[in-house]
């Protein structure tokens, strides 16, 4: 199959994305009712800088393979596009957790999912997510067209 | 039935000596890809987009794209 730079670019970050942020997800979920705290603010920078370093890296020697143009006003409309549906990802679970923190005030506490540390993290899933949708649109409309 | 843009870029870049899209594309500015979309009628590209693509073939707008 003939990707575009855009397509190996999209593909690139969405597998460090997934791979970063799935890792330390997963851990968090399978720690989530034995560790009710926060995660230290260290963590999350160094999760970040990751992500940041893999992206500019990989993005760098994409970049570098490509002499032609790289970005035209096509890939910016499906950006636009796609965009709209993560952010229609992004609001659905920024309601699930104001109905989970209304439940958890008005059923007094819930289990597991509305201490800090489940929140803070499921709304990094949802980010994620959010994410993970925005990429994923990008290379349905750049094969299927806009 | 609601009307379409089709487009004769094929056709065009044929008579222009076999033209390739490449060619095409960093004439006009954009990539490779978006050539491809226009060509198959998969997108319709801007307004200063369609006059780059019909000056470089030093044709009128309409020869170059169609509404019916």
């Amino acid at each position: 199959m003939d990707f575009s730079y855009k397509e190996k670019s999209l593909i690139a970050s969405l597998g460090v994305t997934l791979l970063i942020f799935g890792w330390y997800l997963y851990g968090a979920f399978s720690n989530l009712s034995s560790n009710p705290e926060l995660p230290g603010f260290v963590e999350i920078i160094i999760l970040i800088v990751w992500v940041a370093v893999l992206e500019i890296i990989i993005q760098g020697i994409l970049a570098s393979k490509n002499k032609s143009q790289l970005e035209d006003e096509r890939d910016k409309l499906i950006e636009k596009i796609s965009y709209r549906y993560g952010y229609w990802f992004l609001s659905a679970g920024i309601w699930f957790l104001m109905v989970q923190i209304l439940l958890d005030a008005w059923l007094d506490h819930l289990p597991v999912l509305t201490t800090p540390n489940a929140m803070f993290h499921l709304l990094l899933l949802f980010f994620v997510l959010a994410e993970f949708t925005n990429f994923v649109a990008q290379l349905y409309h750049h094969r299927k067209g806009v | 039935m609601s009307k379409q843009i089709s487009n004769n870029i094929r056709k065009l870049r044929f008579e222009a000596g076999e033209m390739s899209q490449q060619t095409l594309a960093e004439k006009v500015g954009v990539t490779r890809q978006t050539i491809i979309a226009i060509e198959k009628d998969k997108y319709s590209p801007s307004l200063e987009v369609a006059f780059k693509i019909s000056n470089e073939f030093s044709v009128a707008l309409e020869t170059v794209f169609n509404y019916k």
